[in-house]
Order: C-alpha cells, then sequence, then structure tokens
C-alpha cells in the first residue's frame, strides 16, 4: 500500500428510486484495497454488499442514483462514460456472480465463452484465444481443458462452472477481482475447492480480490481484511484476525454469535440478532443498527456514530464499542 | 479430501458433445405424432423440390381425349376439365405452396426479429414499436393482401409479401418478449460486467436464445402461411394460371365439384395433411424445447 491504493471508495452513496420512494442502498461507505490484497465485504442480506460491488463499475440500472468517489489505479471511475467502463469491466476489473448454474450461456460453449473475454479485450485471434482458454481452464483446475472447451454450461457441474467464470474474470489479468457470493450456490467441499482456486489465483497473478459474502468461515479462510456493512454503511473494518479475535461493534459481535458453533451452543440453539435489516429512505442522525442492540441509548438514537480509528487499521462505527479501538470508552 | 473427489466427479466426456438442439430434435422423434409429421413434411418438401423429377406430366399438358377423369393408374388424381394430370398439377401446387410458406415466414422473421430485439432491449424504442405492430395487426388480412394485390398486381410475389407481412407483427411480439426475459439472465448480466457491449449482447447472448422459440413460431407460421396462399389463390389474388397452386386448384375446381369431385379432395387433402403435419411436428417441437423440461 505504498504507492497508493488500487481501489479508494470514499462516501460512496447509492439511493433507488422505487415505487414505494426513494431507498437509501448504500450511505457514504469508504473503504480502501492494496494491490493483490484479499478484502471481505461482509453483512446480512440486504445491508448493500452487492449494490456497493456493481455500483464499482457502473453497473446498476438506470434508476440509481451513485454519488461519491471511486478511486480505482488512480482515476475515478464514477461519472466515466459508459465507453470506458466497458473496457475496464473484465479487464481491469472482473466479475464473479453467485449464480454459477445461470451466469453462462447455455447455448455457447466453454470455448467460445471464454474466449470472448479475450478477443473482446486482448483483440486475440480465435486460435489464440483457443490456446489461451486451455490455458485458463488449467490454472482453475479443471481437468481435460482441451476437451471442456467444445462443451456446453448444462454438462457441467456447479463448481466446474464456478471455476470457469472464474477463468473468464481472470482471462485478461485483472487487477482486481470481484466476487459476489462465489461459494453461496455450492457445496461446502465444492466451496473449498473454489477458494484454493482464488487463492492459488492471487499468488499466480497478484490480483486484489474484493470479497463479498455473508459467510463468515469464507472471510476466515481467504480475506486479510474485513469491513463489515449495515444497512448501508461502512460499520466496523479490521484484519481479519483482529476482527475475528475483538469485534468491537456489537453488529459484529452478533454475526460471529450466530456463525453455528457445536462447542459453545452446546444447548443446542442458534443464536440469532432479532429484527431485520431497516430498508432506509434516507441516511437517519442515528446509529442504524441501534433498533437491534442490546447496547443501544439515547445517543445511538439520537447521533450518528462518525468512524472511530483505533490501532493496526481497526475502525468501527458505534457509540459504545466492545473493545479496544475506540477513543471514547463506554 | 475424499469427500471433496465424491463431490467433483465429473460426468462423463461423450465423444460428441451432443448439442442442446441435437438431443431437442431426438425427444421430437420419441413423439410419435411429431415424427410422423417430420416426415410427411420431409416428404411434402421433397416432392415439392423434384416436381419436375417426380411428376408423370408437365403441369399444363392439356389432354382433351382425357378430360375429367376419375383416378386410375395412368392418373393417379384423375384429370381435370382440360384432361391435365392432376397429380402432376398437385406436385408443382406443392411447390408452389411451400415455396410462399418459407419465403414469407423468411420475410415476417427477417424484419420482424432485429425490431424485436432492439424493442426488447431498448425500453425507449418498445412504444413506437409495438404501437406499429398493433396497427398492422388491426389489419384484417384480406383487406391487407387485395390492397397489396391491388398495387402490384396478383401474383406469387404479391401472396408472399402479403403473407409475411401479416405475420411481421406475430414474430415481433415473440422476439420482443423473449429478448425482453433473457435481458435480466444472470448470464447477460455476466457479460455486461464483462465488458460486452449492446451489440455483443444482441448478436451473441440474446438472439441465440431466442432462436427456440422463433424455430417453435416459424412452424406456426409456415402452415398458415401455406393455408393464406391458398385463400388468396382461391380469390384470384395469388399465382396466375396456369402454375398451379394448392389453393388455386381449389378455386377453379370449386364449379367442377359435382362432375370431378377428385379435383376438389387431392389438392384439399394436401393442405390438410401439409399444414397438419407441421402443426404436429412444431408441438412436438415445443415440447421438446420446452425449458420447463428437464435440461439434463
Amino acid at each position: 500500500m505504498s504507492v497508493g491504493p488500487l481501489l479508494d471508495v470514499e462516501e460512496l452513496t447509492v439511493r433507488f428510486r422505487t415505487e414505494d420512494g426513494a431507498v437509501l442502498a448504500v450511505d457514504a461507505a469508504s473503504f480502501a484495497m492494496g494491490e493483490g490484497e484479499v478484502l471481505a465485504l461482509v453483512g446480512e442480506s440486504g445491508c448493500g454488499k452487492s449494490v456497493t460491488a456493481l455500483a464499482l463499475t457502473g453497473l446498476l440500472p438506470r434508476g440509481a442514483a451513485v454519488s461519491g468517489r471511486i478511486g480505482f489505479a488512480g482515476r475515478d471511475l464514477r461519472g466515466l462514460p459508459e465507453r470506458d467502463l466497458r473496457r475496464i469491466r473484465g479487464r481491469d476489473i472482473a466479475y464473479v456472480f453467485q449464480e454459477p448454474m445461470t451466469s453462462l450461456n447455455p447455448v455457447l460453449t466453454v470455448g467460445r465463452q471464454v474466449g470472448e473475454v479475450l478477443r473482446r479485450h486482448q483483440g486475440m485471434g480465435t486460435a489464440a484465444a483457443r490456446e489461451r482458454a486451455v490455458e485458463l481452464l488449467e490454472l482453475v483446475g479443471i481437468p481435460l481443458p482441451r476437451r471442456r472447451l467444445g462443451e456446453y454450461p448444462h454438462q457441467l457441474s456447479g463448481g466446474m462452472r464456478q471455476r470457469v467464470m472464474i477463468a473468464m474474470a481472470v482471462a485478461c489479468r485483472p487487477r482486481l477481482i470481484i466476487a459476489d457470493e462465489p461459494t453461496t450456490a455450492l457445496d461446502v467441499t465444492v466451496q473449498a475447492g473454489i477458494l484454493d482456486v482464488l487463492r492459488t489465483l492471487r499468488a499466480e497473478i497478484g490480483t486484489a480480490v474484493l470479497l463479498i459474502t455473508h459467510d463468515l468461515g469464507v472471510v476466515a479462510d481467504i480475506a486479510e481484511r474485513v469491513v463489515v456493512m449495515y444497512a448501508g454503511r461502512t460499520i466496523e473494518e479490521a484484519h481479519a484476525e483482529a476482527l475475528f479475535a475483538r469485534p468491537s461493534h456489537p453488529y459484529t459481535r452478533g454475526l460471529l454469535d450466530a456463525v453455528p458453533n457445536p462447542a459453545r451452543h452446546s444447548d443446542g440453539g442458534l443464536r440469532e440478532i432479532p429484527g431485520r435489516v431497516p430498508v432506509l429512505a434516507s441516511s437517519p442522525d442515528a446509529c442504524t443498527f441501534a433498533d437491534r442492540c442490546g447496547y443501544a441509548d439515547g445517543l445511538c438514537r439520537t447521533r450518528r456514530p462518525a468512524m472511530n480509528r483505533g490501532p493496526a487499521g481497526h475502525q468501527v462505527r458505534c457509540w459504545h464499542p466492545l473493545s479496544v479501538p475506540s477513543t471514547v470508552e463506554a | 479430501m475424499s469427500l471433496l473427489e465424491l463431490n467433483t466427479v465429473e460426468p462423463p466426456v461423450r465423444e460428441t458433445p451432443p448439442g442442446g438442439r441435437r438431443r431437442a430434435l431426438r425427444r421430437v422423434l420419441r413423439n410419435p405424432l411429431a415424427a410422423i409429421g417430420l416426415v410427411v413434411v420431409v416428404v411434402a418438401v421433397l416432392a415439392a423440390l423434384l416436381a419436375n423429377v417426380v411428376a408423370p406430366f408437365p403441369f399444363d399438358r392439356t389432354d382433351f381425349g382425357a378430360s375429367l377423369q376419375p383416378p386410375s393408374p395412368a392418373h393417379w388424381f384423375g384429370t381435370d376439365e382440360l384432361g391435365r394430370d392432376q397429380f402432376s398439377r398437385v406436385l408443382f401446387g406443392l411447390r408452389a405452396s411451400v415455396g410462399v410458406g418459407v419465403m414469407s415466414v423468411a420475410l415476417s422473421l427477417t424484419v420482424g426479429v432485429p425490431l424485436g430485439l432492439l424493442a426488447g432491449f431498448y425500453g425507449w424504442l418498445d412504444p413506437l414499436f409495438s404501437r406499429l405492430a398493433d396497427t398492422l395487426l388491426a389489419f384484417p388480412f384480406l383487406v391487407l393482401a387485395v390492397g397489396l394485390a391491388a398495387i402490384l398486381g396478383p401474383s406469387l410475389a404479391t401472396a408472399t409479401i402479403a403473407i409475411g407481412v401479416g405475420q411481421i407483427p406475430q414474430v415481433f411480439r415473440v422476439t420482443r418478449g423473449e429478448t425482453l426475459r433473457l435481458r435480466g439472465m444472470d448470464y447477460v448480466a455476466a457479460a455486461v460486467a464483462g465488458g460486452a457491449g449492446d451489440g455483443v449482447l444482441l448478436r451473441r447472448h440474446i438472439l441465440p436464445n431466442a432462436v427456440n422459440a422463433l424455430i417453435v413460431q416459424a412452424t406456426v407460421a409456415v402452415p398458415a402461411a401455406i393455408l393464406g396462399e391458398a385463400v388468396l389463390s382461391f380469390l384470384g389474388l395469388g399465382l396466375r394460371p396456369p402454375t398451379p397452386s394448392l389453393g388455386g386448384m381449389l378455386s377453379s375446381a370449386e364449379s367442377l365439384f359435382r362432375d370431378g369431385p377428385w379435383l376438389v379432395v387431392f389438392p384439399g387433402v394436401s393442405i390438410v395433411l401439409l399444414t397438419l403435419a407441421l402443426n404436429l411436428f412444431g408441438d412436438g417441437l415445443r415440447d421438446a424445447l420446452d425449458p420447463r423440461e428437464a435440461r439434463r
């Protein structure tokens, strides 16, 4: 992180206009990533993770109003014309989505789909793209890659399809891969394989990975740093070990407690966080988690907490943080 | 680790990758009605293509010594009032009918598919194109055809154009609907995220996936066009005599029905058989291509 971050998101805000009025999906989210870093963006469903990821390269539908700064490799992606964004998508920033079963075109062979990215961004001919596709499939751990090229998506298992998606994502050696719940739709054992592939790629190509997930097991497995989002706000940011060892935000603590753990829950019950993520129309002058938080008091309901910076980059947005990083101890 | 291997066991690699369409065709042939339909269609198309080889007589050779003969070994389908061999005329008539059917559907696809893609993909074009399609749809088919015939003069081309234009709205609607559906698919979103432009999305990701629906639409449209040609020729707006078409033969046989019922029966039965066969095959194809059917 010496030469400045690869990705530097500042005060990213996304609003949707829907039939039921405005929805504030992302509320001034800020985070940064270095070259080759694996950052996990976690939070439960509906807290703005995926919207954040899509907003980075302008993939949100037209009705979305995006503001803030999206610094990538020294320039602001927000407000770039569609034509320039198209050149960045797939070449500098690549995506891997949640649904491997439906993210491949059913009528095109694997070879053509992988080759399409190469032909588009690297101007390769059909034959060269084919050769490179074989290498890529091999790289993501697909056996008999040359044969797979001629096969259709329905002939592959879910795990294999996700590997193909990853092969397409790394085809142009992007500087950043955004993996949105890449393992959620897969069996646990296949998940491990996919995470291995991501780890290997990072080692071999030096790609940074922005991993979006609600699965803390995945986070512990692969991420170096973690950003926790809640109701559109970033509420805690820390190195992975620090976050697991000493969660500061009550919400983070709740997420960790909700992970099934046979040792801890000997009574057989699962702990959960009561209530659900609020859908907000505007940014309230309060902590958005206050309604579900056991520690909330009047302060939490009337004033918006700022991000407190602690040692080792541990940051938390809470009036009554549970552990060290704050300057204001509860 | 053994669990991991169990889970990632690959389906056996097949020698030839059977494309989705080839598998669908196999599934069609397992449906007996559809298989019969396909056989009849193939026979009819071959007969139409090879009419000048297969037909025992030229379609316009008259023989007044043998006029209005019932079916016989010499004239399988009998002869008309001018002694023309009806079997030969049915074969040539089939050529006209199949030709009109295919060409008019080709015309409606050529115009309807691009417009449907654009309307489905670019929402702001949709109201304009859809209202135009509705307008065209509001014209009764015969009014359109008679109007065109008045301008262009009755001919096979006129009939083809009238039928083709009349079918554009249906093709447009099917394509537009498919485009709207496919635009929301994950793989289209994935292609956008991979940097694909609109042209690539439409050409490589949306159109190929809409083909199934269009194939089915075409198998309905071809028999409709054949019937349309029969109607237009019956009204004297299609082929000019002596060139036969199935509808034209029916038309001229009308007054002779009592003296030579076979003059009505053979072209009539041919039309019914051909359209029925196409519809059966189309139904089977639609079932086989139905995405709700298990894909594996």
